[in-house]
């Protein structure tokens, strides 16, 4: 393997700075909470194909970023569940207090 | 470092133990905790004596692998102080979890065990990447202690984790481009290397906006009042006490020690022109609030906002008495916001009423817990002799003392002002005996008492000033 052309790492970084930059859009546009999530997965995406195209600057390529980038995964990943889960709860207990004939706020 | 890393291990071993103990009840896991965070606490002013004693910051590369590729951590006297200082919120906020009557959850423990580990975790390191990871340790334990009020609470936990999820998301974009440039993670090794280019400058950038956005430093500090009013008392008692805490940590890390001087000296007046604006807006923001832990929240935006010009003029003059008065701020304030939320907890349980207007006579019913509101208060203000005043009494000095300066001074003022506006809106609503509005249930005393105890702390941090001062004065690290 050898490094790649720097043309072609240019490419790469353009393109993580397009997925950040879509994802950031989403964050601030989008309001459903499911939406905004996978808008900050697309943020996530970009900046571990950042990583990526950094680490084939040399060859071989930069072993640290790509241990970074695996551990930035199992982070990103454990999040989201997380939240997919916590967005389902608040969802569900919205909807049980609407349905829930009249339920008085709090006062 | 032993001892620091006594003081790490000890909380995670009591979370395993909670997680996996054989017939763990609520009350056991309780003591387990509280027994876990004293033991902390004791290991962490014993570093912080032999750290102090040597006069000399340690170093630890995990592992035992060679410097660039290990994870450093690194004991100076401030981590040993914010060290003993998590301790020992961890362990107030435990004993008023565990003693009041309105309950935090039985998950309380556990989560709060996790949650200190990762902070202290976050005071010792000494690499941005370790650093994002124990940002996103202390980001999902502190949104999951928000949802412990229940249903109602789950929709501010999920917005407080999509926007800390983002938050990291563009402080490890920053990480990365200072890597691409430097090749190093180590903030040492980075402090030696770095200098002004156009992409250090878009990584720092990105690394601070990112820690503003996590920190609710203004004016990303929107998502806070609905995560830290929603939570059960002890929960919003450590999320503004500590957690907030540590992104400004990290942001002080990479302004002092990784941004090259002349870049730090040109960006600190922003800084601190956004803190003197927090505390304006933040205390503004307080004083209209109908709604009485939606006052205690907003008002930590406004005293970050302290935090946040002694952090600008820091790096702007870089000298000592600004980092003193920083972290002098941090901890007078983590104190007095911990006894602010558990006495507001206590006043809105027993009066059954979240409003601030039900507080009508709060003096009459709920005594004790109208006094810790008052006195954490204040330190808040900053009245002498408590900790809020000597804090402010070292950011004032060098202020004060060059005519050119004393716009920031003006500044200072105009936020004592707000700040006393809303302590003393309370107040007065407190004296008000004509229309007493009448407690639900008897006062539980034991709680109230608990939300004392970090009020009268900060005031007794007086006696201990010319020792904190010492400590914070070795200046950087």
């Amino acid at each position: 393997m050898s490094s790649l052309a720097a043309n072609s790492i240019i490419l790469y970084l353009l393109v993580a700075v397009a997925l950040v930059m879509l994802g950031l859009y989403g964050l601030l546009v989008l309001k459903d909470p499911i939406r905004r999530l996978i808008a900050i997965n697309i943020m996530g995406s970009g900046t571990f194909l950042t990583m990526i195209a950094f680490a084939r600057r040399q060859d071989p390529p930069d072993p640290i970023l790509h241990a970074l980038v695996v551990t930035g995964l199992v982070v990103a990943i454990s999040a989201t569940a997380f939240a997919l889960r916590l967005i389902l709860a608040a969802r569900e207990s919205r909807e049980a207090a609407t349905s829930g004939s009249t339920e008085a706020e709090d006062e | 470092m032993n001892d620091a890393l006594l003081s790490l291990v000890t909380p995670l071993v009591a979370a395993l133990i909670v997680l996996t103990g054989p017939a763990m009840t609520p009350r056991r896991a309780s003591v387990v905790v509280l027994l876990g965070s004293a033991f902390s606490l004791a290991a962490a002013l014993l570093a912080l004596q032999t750290v102090t004693a040597s006069g000399a910051t340690q170093t630890l590369n995990l592992g035992g692998w060679e410097d660039g590729l290990a994870i450093r951590l690194r004991l100076s006297p401030l981590s040993a102080l914010l060290l003993a200082f998590t301790a020992l919120i961890h362990l107030l906020a435990g004993l008023y979890a565990r003693f009041s009557r309105f309950a935090s959850g039985d998950d309380f423990w556990v989560l709060s065990a996790f949650l200190h580990t990762a902070l202290a975790a976050l005071w010792l390191s000494a690499d941005l990447f370790n650093l994002y990871i124990t940002l996103e340790l202390i980001g999902l334990a502190a949104v999951a202690m928000v949802a412990l009020s229940g249903p109602k609470a789950y929709q501010a936990a999920a917005d407080y984790l999509l926007l800390s999820l983002a938050a990291s998301m563009i402080y490890l974009l920053g990480v990365v481009f200072l890597y691409s440039e430097y090749h190093t993670l180590d903030v040492m090794q980075l402090a030696s290397v770095s200098a002004d280019s156009a992409r250090t400058r878009l990584a720092l950038a990105l690394i601070t906006a990112g820690l503003m956005l996590k920190g609710a430093l203004w004016p990303l500090h929107l998502w806070l009042p609905a995560a830290h009013a929603g939570a059960p008392a002890a929960v919003s008692a450590l999320l503004s006490a500590v957690v907030v805490k540590g992104p400004l940590f990290i942001l002080w890390l990479v302004w002092t020690e990784v941004a090259p001087a002349d870049l730090a000296r040109e960006v600190g007046p922003m800084v601190a022109t956004a803190g003197m604006i927090a505390l304006v807006a933040g205390g503004w923001a307080a004083m209209r609030s109908p709604y009485i832990k939606v006052l205690v929240a907003y008002s930590t935006v406004a005293q970050l906002g302290y935090a946040l010009m002694a952090l600008g003029l820091l790096m702007s003059w870089q000298i000592p008495q600004m980092h003193i008065a920083l972290w002098l701020f941090v901890i007078a304030h983590g104190l007095a916001k911990a006894s602010l939320f558990m006495a507001a907890g206590e006043m809105q349980g027993t009066l059954g009423t979240r409003r601030l207007t039900g507080l009508r006579g709060a003096t009459q019913t709920v005594p004790i817990a109208m006094f810790a509101f008052a006195v954490a208060g204040g330190s808040l203000i900053g009245l002498p002799p408590s900790g809020g005043f000597l804090a402010k009494w070292v950011l004032l000095e060098p202020i004060l003392s060059q005519p050119q300066n004393w716009p920031w001074a003006f500044g200072i003022l105009l936020g004592t002002l707000v700040s006393a506006a809303y302590i003393f809106r309370v107040v007065v609503l407190a004296f008000d005996r004509a229309t007493i509005n009448p407690p639900d249930t008897r006062p539980h005393l034991m709680g109230h008492w608990l939300a004392l105890l970090p009020a009268l702390i900060v005031w007794g941090m007086a006696l201990l000033g010319e020792q904190l001062i010492g400590l914070l004065a070795g200046g950087g690290v």
